[in-house]
């Protein structure tokens, strides 16, 4: 899935990233206005380049959902920028930040949220009701993408199963087919694995590195050691601070 | 908003290529705009409402009752009313009655109506038969005996009207000589002691032939049967009474006045006449006259609708209201179940008024469903009840086709509310939801 492009010029240093950089965090502050102030995150900086695997680990409480919900553009920074794709998204209005959230980011959730009554080619297929169709994704060959999206995470068998029927580690998987099928610039996982058992959890961690040879930028959120070892880099989030380790 | 975006890279090159401006082909698009095909919302919801079938046929219910009773009420009041002024038929419709005031006792003036008045009513356009009767007070309980003898003990004889009436008696009350002649022009002139009786009046005094000239004796008198007039179809009251010829009965019972004249109109007519026979009957005198014509018929139809309806309007509107509230209700609580799902469809890109679009066309979809079962089921019951009564179903198109837009309306309505609180959810807490 990855587009290939001329490179630009690098933007050089200022703001704005060069084209390879998917995300860019700087000097990010989240404050919840409460009594007394919460600081979840304090001067976050982090840049995420195209066809990384990163992953953020973290206990619970040290401002990891709060870094994910920023980076899934479901919540606001109190301060600082945030470069999605190379579109500053703080000054962004909700719509914008909603067809942003649409296009570019393919999430993945710990509980997968399927539609349990609908099919696992509908749910797959969700994630272009939202979207104006473009050339090569017309509403007509959505059905064919959604099989190809589920012949990707090896589900072609399972097309117009039940998500009741599949077993967690395949639910989770047609969540990332869905993800995929939106051609995202990046695969937010939030605990991906943390409703699976271990069989599970391998399959999907496969599936990962699978994608990640293919170019895809994954971004993990993990409290999970095992899972974050799979990652090209680590990151770890304490007290809303991030700190770099060593792939 | 775009141009803000492009405003706040300002270490961007003017005119500096987007770097993956071509991905989607451009970023000023529609694809950065939350968009949906009608189709995908009608598809969406129609999935929504399937996902809990047996809740939704539930909460149809109340649409279903509400349309259902608006649908049988009108319909059925309309079918009635069309049948209850379908009686009022071409008899009925062509019937005008004339009544003239009873003078009072020893009043000289000259009578009002003259028997030969008549004449100038039957020249009228329209009228086809027409006919003067004379009764009053004095007469309409006469002791009246098929035999003179008295036999000690027993009451022989009964109480009955006589009537006086001219020869066109019989056409006038559209019925038929059953036996014998009815009394000519030749028995008026002559003032012949001739009676006709009417059938249950002959039944009634076990007079069954005319061939033996029975008499008839009241008023201390003898008057000899010439004939029964049977088969009324209208005054059915004169069946029971003793028809004398004008002359006779002015001579013999007082009957002197013109009290009423029978006139039958062609089609159509009974209106115009009923405006011409009284200044026929007594030029100068009209506004004494009373005219008996038969109601409109349009204002008759509207008057059984209105009255067969008010009742049941407001209890279908009732029924109505409760069913909007029943799908408020439902969509609220599927609204609560599915917040994972809200979350989800933000996290997908839609916006909060594609959410609350969603489930605007849900509650529609129902009220529409409702609309249309109840709708279809009314017009069963309107037909079915037509059909046992054997009556013509009536029903407006537009009620049919009325009823599943009110359902349709009713579910948006109920819609209104629940939608609102889906857009209102933030995506981050509706993602922490179980999906």
């Amino acid at each position: 899935m990855r587009r290939k492009q001329p490179t630009p010029p690098p933007a050089g240093p200022g703001p704005a990233p060069d084209p390879d950089t998917v995300i860019r965090l700087s000097s990010l502050n989240r404050v919840f206005a409460s009594d007394p102030p919460v600081h979840a995150l304090r001067d976050v900086d982090l840049t995420v380049r195209r066809g990384e695997h990163l992953s953020i680990i973290g206990p619970s409480g040290s401002g990891k959902s709060t870094l994910l919900n920023t980076l899934g553009l479901l919540d606001r920074p109190t301060s600082g920028s945030y470069w999605l794709d190379g579109v500053l998204t703080n000054t962004l209005g909700d719509l914008e930040r909603t067809a942003l959230r649409g296009s570019r980011i393919g999430f993945v959730f710990q509980s997968f949220h399927l539609l349990p009554y609908r099919t696992v080619d509908e749910n797959v297929m969700l994630a272009e009701v939202y979207r104006a169709p473009r050339p090569g994704r017309e509403r007509a060959t959505r059905a064919e993408r959604a099989r190809q999206a589920l012949a990707r995470v090896g589900l072609g068998h399972r097309f117009g199963f039940l998500p009741g029927r599949l077993s967690g580690g395949e639910r989770q998987r047609v969540a990332i087919a869905r993800a995929l099928m939106g051609d995202p610039a990046l695969l937010l996982c939030d605990e991906p694995t943390g409703n699976l058992d271990s069989e599970n959890t391998e399959s999907v961690l496969a599936l990962f590195d699978r994608l990640r040879s293919q170019g895809m930028t994954l971004l993990v959120i993990t409290h999970d050691d095992a899972v974050s070892a799979c990652a090209s880099r680590r990151v770890r989030i304490h007290d809303g601070r991030l700190s770099q380790e060593c792939a | 908003m775009t141009v803000r975006t492009h405003g706040t890279s300002p270490s961007r090159p003017a005119g500096g290529q987007r770097p993956r401006a071509p991905r989607h082909g451009g970023r000023r698009g529609r694809g950065d705009r939350p968009w949906t095909d009608p189709r995908d919302l009608w598809s969406e919801s129609l999935a929504g409402v399937l996902a809990r079938p047996v809740r939704s046929v539930l909460t149809t219910l109340g649409t279903v009752l509400g349309i259902g009773t608006l649908v049988i009420t009108i319909g059925v009041a309309s079918t009635a009313a069309n049948q209850i002024v379908g009686r009022f038929d071409a008899l009925t419709a062509t019937s005008v009655s004339v009544v003239a005031p009873t003078p009072p006792p020893g009043s000289l003036d000259p009578p009002l109506v003259r028997w030969t008045d008549v004449e100038a009513v039957r020249r009228l356009a329209g009228v086809e038969s027409a006919a003067a009767l004379s009764d009053s007070q004095n007469t309409s309980n006469v002791q009246v005996k098929a035999n003179d003898v008295v036999a000690p003990g027993t009451v022989n004889g009964q109480t009955l009207a006589v009537v006086a009436a001219d020869p066109a008696l019989p056409t006038a009350v559209r019925g038929t000589v059953t036996t014998g002649r009815f009394f000519d022009t030749g028995d008026i002139g002559r003032h012949e002691r001739v009676a006709v009786l009417g059938y249950q009046a002959a039944r009634l005094l076990g007079i069954a032939d005319v061939r033996d000239a029975p008499a008839v004796f009241f008023n201390g008198q003898s008057f000899t049967v010439v004939g029964i007039l049977g088969g009324f179809r209208r005054e059915q009251r004169l069946s029971a009474s003793v028809i004398l010829p004008p002359t006779t009965a002015a001579d013999r019972m007082g009957l002197k006045q013109v009290t009423r004249v029978l006139v039958n109109t062609s089609l159509g007519a009974a209106a115009q006449v009923a405006r011409q026979a009284p200044i026929a009957l007594a030029p100068g005198h009209e506004e004494r006259l009373t005219v008996l014509a038969p109601p409109d018929l349009s204002r008759a139809r509207k008057g059984v609708e209105g009255d067969v309806n008010g009742l049941f309007l407001v209890l279908g509107l009732v029924s109505l209201v409760v069913g909007t509230i029943g799908i408020a209700n439902v969509t609220l609580v599927t609204v609560m179940e599915r917040v994972g799902e809200i979350g989800l469809r933000r996290a997908l890109g839609a916006s909060r008024r594609q959410v609350a679009a969603q489930f605007l066309a849900e509650s529609t979809t129902i009220g529409l469903l409702g609309g249309v079962v109840g709708a279809t089921l009314g017009v069963v019951v309107v037909v079915s009840v037509a059909g046992v009564k054997q009556w013509t179903p009536v029903l407006d198109l537009r009620l049919a086709l009325g009823a599943p837009v009110t359902g349709a309306l009713v579910g948006l309505l109920a819609g209104l509310y629940p939608s609102l609180r889906a857009a209102r959810m933030e995506p981050v807490d509706a993602l922490r939801a179980p999906s």
